[in-house]
């Protein structure tokens, strides 16, 4: 260094060290001070008490549109801005006049897929003063970045968070993405209704990653209440696609049935890669896999994969038939995935309940802090007509939903595309999961 | 434009910043402080959760005392970890060191993910909150840098932190002239830990949950570019590194889809632009100037 | 048993060969420079799309440009030889805004370990702007796999046909870069940087065009593995190569920094310990390869091949 270097004398040596350690203190002290005016800038600037009116009522939604999980955030994306289009094109309740001096905005912020990304995007939302949030995208960023919305009284509709204890977080948390433990049994059920002889089944899941891990132990339950007990437990990685070892291990023990909660790539590339490996039997998979992303994954391989499914895109009802054209618009001929449903749903019921307020002339000269408040109060006791069909909440803010679809996947004959054809609708009874 | 919710991120960084510093001016390059964090912030979360004795209440509040005992807690562990861990890595040198340490990163993070103890993939949440909102975290955050930050300053005057100073420079030379490398380099390795271990015990209250992510490679790597780009060659520039670039995706939000493009870009140009960091000892000499002439020129003459 | 260790054996081949690829990159950048390329990463992805276009591939509906694509596809080979050199190419780039200036400036090689990083995040980032995230597969028509059978059984241990030809063109690669350092007159003087570039000044080689070498062909490299990936696994994501990025570290410190033979080993090592891991710990495999690298290291602190100490970083 120029200290050991250039130093022709001890005293101007020691004069420099003297003149660096007061350059530190000096350095110090601005940045101290520096952080001190941020800090006195940036203190909690809740805009709750300002009144509602005169501004358009503002919409905040935090999704991954970066990191690892950016896949679900542009699906999240795609619903979310076709809601908003929906809503200013045609209105959801009723045609006219219900939106009549409702004005909604709707601003995406990037919630990354880590933490303090999510946490970040929520403040900042919260700051500027939008009425209700949706998001974020992973279970383990809701945990996080909850708290501050329940803090402050900000209701937040949950798209994708299928972990249990999220509604939990408060009064303010809901969701409208079904827990894993009321779908998943389906297709167990049918997968043995094929195929009555079964005994031997191998389950694979992505240990790394809470939706999976939390499905499987769905998987697991409800393969015990059939008395049968997996014959192998292969553990993935979520960022694995190559499973020639798990693959070729589980076979060992040639199991009849194979179980897989994975995300939707990686499952597609294990569906093919079970198959390659001359695995022949039945395939059941997770909702991860509910999106026609797979189909160019795992091609010819994915036909006759049973999947259970919160979202089908072959509902026949308005509402969703709409939804479905809007998308096309967009997104060219593919079916939305689960996800995007998910997100469009989550502005829907939003925008519905405030539509209501709005009716009775509850949002008249109210603050924004007690606009949020009623719109969470009139969140929970709606009904609503959604593409995945009617749904409502339990006071928690769970999601009750009560339609459940089980279906198989057909490819065409390129193996480049296919459907997720319909074989059997579940009326489940209205039970809180 | 900056809340005190980013703001508490910024001094997290800053702390995570000093951590990578410690080792890197007794000329170690150690990437395994994430492995410390998320060690200090597991203990963190299972022990507000689970250990009745602390107090945290029904409706998820904890005593302040008892926070601070967590923080001292994961701190400590994290240290322990790092005296058996750092007699068998410091042995190795420059990038053989950086890289068995990222191999900690890793053997960390996928032990927390498989023990059974510690929530799997979802992690631990619901951890109990010492504050009311987020700016309460400002004090304890702020305390821990500023002593951390007053160790260091310190340390350039100690025969310790000279000590290091040599060896960073010339590690035989330093050796020849009756240094106790190993152990110097040792307790760097370990204050190192000590401050990763406590800012995560510290982060996981923070963030109300914690899992296996918290500590990963991608951390290793981003809290090395605080070092880098902050200046390697004092405390203050990753402090100045930390703050900075921890701010920085909050503060490129405008720019929209590209705001990572332009964040790497950042980090790219950077060190090109900055050779010696944002903060290097020339600015602090410049800085450290007395403001009266008359008695600077004195000097000088003399 | 002996059908076990088969199996085995080709499970780590399967994933060994690839791990090989991506530390052969590091090493060519390391031997001349003794600097980790952090970008090496972002090139394995930037490959898998290379050779998605140039098979005609069509851009997805989260990508700048939904539905564009090349007016025809090329062949498979020829679309990632062509891949290959594109990444190739951009390596040059990222040497040229990464490495170039810090060289000329004289600065320390930590700080080429940040600015590297910082040209990963840029090209990652880039690629997920214009690609979208969804993942894509090769168009049906490039697979030349028809034909053949999806997977091979040997004596009951099983390999997928996709990843024996993704070993065998893996080692052909390898062992080619290896023969052509040894025997051409461009590989020697490159070797001749790498072991001392003062000498190799005095003998007239231009270390500047040497250093430009090492980054076209370990970016090829990179290319290379990446679209022979995405055709056993299609492409994952933008981000998909950052994984193999990160294991092809360890493998490198495994086989000792700089040695060519060493990355080889150690690649096919590596393979082999994740693939010896029990089913029941498979949770824990992720670590294998670490806690593998961690003990190599304490017994030889210079890795399995490597010789004597390094200083740089």
């Amino acid at each position: 260094m120029a200290t050991a270097q250039a130093t022709p004398s001890n005293a101007l040596c020691s004069d420099r060290l003297a003149r660096r350690r007061r350059g530190s203190l000096r350095f110090a002290a601005v940045l101290a001070l520096g952080l001190g005016s941020i800090a006195w800038l940036g203190r909690a600037t809740d805009p709750a008490t300002r009144p509602l009116a005169g501004k358009p009522i503002t919409l905040g939604a935090t999704i991954a549109l970066t990191g690892n999980a950016n896949l679900y955030g542009q699906d999240q994306r795609a619903g979310l801005t076709i809601a908003d289009r929906w809503f200013r094109e045609v209105g959801f309740v009723e045609p006219e006049g219900s939106a009549e001096g409702l004005s909604l905005r709707l601003q995406i912020e990037d919630g990354g897929s880590d933490e303090p990304s999510a946490i970040a995007a929520f403040n900042l939302l919260i700051r500027e003063g939008v009425v209700a949030l949706i998001g974020p995208t992973l279970s383990q960023q809701a945990f996080a970045a909850d708290p501050i919305p329940q803090r402050q009284g900000v209701p937040v509709v949950a798209p994708s968070n299928t972990a249990s204890g999220i509604p939990q977080i408060g009064h303010f948390i809901s969701r409208v993405s079904a827990q894993s433990s009321v779908i998943a049994p389906l297709s167990i059920a049918e997968a043995l209704r094929r195929d009555p002889s079964i005994r031997r089944v191998a389950l694979f899941y992505a240990q790394d990653d809470a939706y999976s891990t939390a499905e499987s132990s769905i998987f697991l339950k409800a393969l015990k209440a059939r008395g049968l007990t997996p014959v192998t437990v292969q553990r993935t990685q979520i960022a694995e696609n190559d499973f020639q070892a798990p693959i070729t291990s589980a076979l060992r023990h040639q199991p009849q049935l194979v179980v897989m909660s994975v995300q939707a790539v990686a499952g597609g590339n294990m569906i093919r890669q079970l198959r390659e490996l001359g695995y022949q039997g039945q395939i059941v998979v997770g909702n991860g896999l509910n999106t026609p992303n797979i189909y160019p994954i795992c091609q010819r391989w994915c036909n006759g994969i049973l999947i259970a499914q919160a979202y089908s895109p072959e509902l026949d009802t308005p509402i969703n038939r709409a939804f479905l054209r809007l998308f096309r618009e967009f997104h060219g001929s593919q079916p939305p995935p689960q996800i995007t449903a998910q997100a469009f749903t989550a502005y829907q019921v939003l925008a519905e309940s405030l539509q209501r307020l709005q009716r009775k002339r509850a949002l008249d000269s109210v603050t924004l802090g007690q606009a949020r408040a009623r719109l969470m109060d009139e969140l929970l006791a709606g009904r609503y007509q959604t593409p995945l069909g009617p749904i409502h909440f339990t006071p928690d803010g769970e999601v009750v939903q009560s339609r459940f679809y089980v279906a198989e996947v057909r490819m065409d004959p390129g193996g480049r595309d296919g459907r997720f054809a319909l074989v059997r609708e579940q009326q489940l009874p209205e039970v809180t999961p | 434009m900056i809340d005190n919710g980013l703001l508490v991120q910024m001094l997290l960084g800053a702390l995570l910043g000093l951590s990578v510093y410690l080792p890197l001016s007794a000329g170690q390059l150690s990437l395994a402080t994430p492995a410390f964090y998320a060690v200090g912030g597991t203990l963190a979360a299972l022990l507000s959760t689970r250990w009745s004795a602390l107090g945290a209440t029904a409706a998820g509040s904890l005593p302040p005392a008892s926070f601070l005992l967590v923080l001292i807690l994961g701190g400590l562990l994290a240290g322990g970890l790092a005296v058996v861990v750092g007699q068998l890595v410091l042995r190795l040198r420059g990038i053989y060191l950086a890289i068995s340490t990222i191999a900690l990163v890793e053997i960390v993070r996928v032990a927390i993910l498989n023990l059974p103890f510690t929530g799997g993939a979802v992690g631990i949440f619901s951890i109990p909150q010492p504050f009311s909102e987020a700016g309460g975290y400002l004090v304890p955050a702020l305390a821990m840098l500023g002593l951390t930050a007053a160790l260091c300053h310190r340390l350039e005057t100690l025969p310790l932190g000279r000590a290091m100073g040599a060896i960073r420079e010339d590690e035989l030379a330093a050796r020849c002239m009756g240094i106790d490398t190993t152990r110097v380099k040792l307790i760097a390795f370990v204050i190192s830990a000590v401050v990763a271990g406590s800012t995560g015990a510290l982060a996981a209250h923070f963030l109300n949950t914690w899992n296996a992510r918290q500590g990963s490679f991608d951390v290793s790597v981003t809290t090395l570019a605080f070092v880098i780009l902050g200046g390697s060659r004092t405390w203050l520039g990753p402090v100045a590194g930390g703050l900075l670039l921890t701010a920085l995706p909050e503060l490129l939000r405008p720019v929209g889809d590209v705001r990572l493009v332009v964040f790497g870009l950042v980090i790219l140009l950077g060190p090109v632009i900055f050779p010696g960091g944002l903060v290097t000892t020339g600015l602090l000499e410049r800085l450290g100037r007395s403001f009266v002439p008359r008695r600077h020129s004195a000097s000088e003459v003399r | 048993m002996i059908e076990l260790v088969l199996q085995s054996l080709l499970n780590g081949a399967a994933s060994g060969g690839v791990y090989a690829l991506v530390a052969l990159g590091y090493t060519l950048i390391f031997s001349v420079l003794g600097v980790i390329n952090f970008a090496q990463g972002a090139l394995f992805s930037i490959g898998g799309y290379f050779t998605y276009l140039l098979l005609g591939g069509k851009i997805g509906a989260n990508g700048a440009f939904p539905g564009l694509a090349l007016p025809a596809g090329l062949p498979f080979w020829l679309a990632l030889l062509l891949a290959a050199v594109a990444s190739g190419l951009v390596g040059l780039l990222v040497e040229r805004l990464a490495f170039a200036p810090l060289r000329r400036s004289g600065s320390e090689p930590l700080q080429a370990l940040i600015t590297s990083l910082g040209a990963g995040v840029v090209l990652v980032n880039l690629l997920q702007i214009l690609m979208g995230a969804e993942g894509y597969s090769f168009p049906e028509g490039a697979l030349l796999m028809a034909g053949l059978p999806d997977a091979l059984v040997i004596a009951g241990a099983r390999i997928r046909t996709v990843q024996l030809l993704l070993l065998v063109v893996s080692v052909v690669a390898v062992v080619m870069l290896t023969i052509w350092l040894e025997r051409s007159r461009a590989g020697k003087a490159l070797r001749a940087v790498a072991e001392d570039p003062t000498t190799a000044l005095y003998l007239g080689i231009d270390s500047g065009a040497m250093v430009r070498l090492a980054f076209f062909l370990s970016g090829a490299m990179a290319g290379l593995g990446g679209g022979l990936i995405g055709l056993s696994v299609s492409l994952p994501g933008p981000y998909f190569g950052i994984g193999y990025g990160l294991k092809g570290l360890a493998v490198l410190v495994l086989g000792g920094l700089g040695s060519v033979p060493g990355a080889i080993a150690g690649g096919l090592l590596m393979g082999l310990a994740e693939a010896l891991v029990p089913p029941d710990a498979s949770g824990w495999r992720d670590a294998m390869a670490f806690t593998i690298l961690f003990a190599v290291l304490l017994v030889r602190p210079s890795g399995l091949l490597g010789s004597g100490p390094i200083e740089k970083v």
